[in-house]
């Protein structure tokens, strides 16, 4: 199960697991973003390769026009694999308290 | 435990569902859970992208003994694809230049404590052992 919507702040709230069957839906949402947003993952609780390159490519395209993705309440796990991926270097990512 | 599975990303839910359902029975750490179900899912998903001439199952075994986690995978009428070769990625490179893809199997070789592949007669087998601890 994946869900991905706007919260009552403007945030993208992520929820579930971001497997490489939910990139699609998760493609389709990221690829209306236009400017700076944050992604609130304090309920997402798994993301594979699939999912990383989800997140790169809106990166790279937002960064076009001076935006960017911010990342908060990362679990344990998954800020592992943005560490193993480098991408904690190219991302805002803050981890969950 | 032994299942076979439709090669297709459709089949990652019931992948992790039949995954996840050993490693509770058998009292595995939750730490260990995330990196099993991140490298069966990149190996998985590696044998439907890069076969895709075959139609058949893949087979996946997954063994808990002495807190060690074993997962196998299986696929017949493939072509020799070495999963353990490293990975050349640059995870150091800046935005402009990172591009999507390459990362799966990079990850895998990071996860898991040891990775194995067999390929003879046109059928390749994976095997990953996690450790607890």
């Amino acid at each position: 199960m994946f869900e991905i919507a706007y919260g009552s702040d403007g945030e993208v709230l992520c929820v579930g697991r971001l497997d490489a069957a939910q990139c699609e839906k998760a493609q389709s949402f990221m690829d209306e973003i236009g400017d700076t947003r944050t992604l609130d993952f304090s309920a997402l609780e798994y993301i594979s390769s699939a999912g990383l390159g989800i997140l790169l490519k809106t990166q790279k395209r937002l960064a076009a026009s001076g935006a960017a993705l911010k990342i908060v309440n990362v679990n344990k796990h998954i800020y592992d694999v943005f560490r193993y991926s480098g991408f904690n270097a190219i991302f805002d990512i803050k981890e969950k308290q | 435990m032994h299942k076979d599975f439709a090669r297709d990303y459709d089949s990652l839910t019931a992948l992790y569902q039949f995954a996840e359902g050993i490693l509770a029975a058998n009292d595995i750490g939750e730490a260990i859970h995330f990196p099993v179900h991140l490298a069966l899912e990149e190996l998985f998903t590696n044998m439907v992208k890069y076969s895709p001439d075959t139609d058949g199952d893949i087979g996946v075994d997954v063994v808990v003994e002495g807190g060690a986690v074993t997962v196998t995978l299986t696929e017949e009428d493939v072509d020799e694809f070495d999963v353990t070769r490293p990975r050349d990625v640059d995870t150091g490179a800046p935005l402009a230049e990172r591009t999507p893809g390459g990362l799966g199997l990079y990850l895998l070789q990071n996860i898991v404590d040891s990775l194995e592949y067999d390929y003879h007669d046109r059928r390749s087998s994976v095997v990953f052992t996690k450790e607890s601890g």
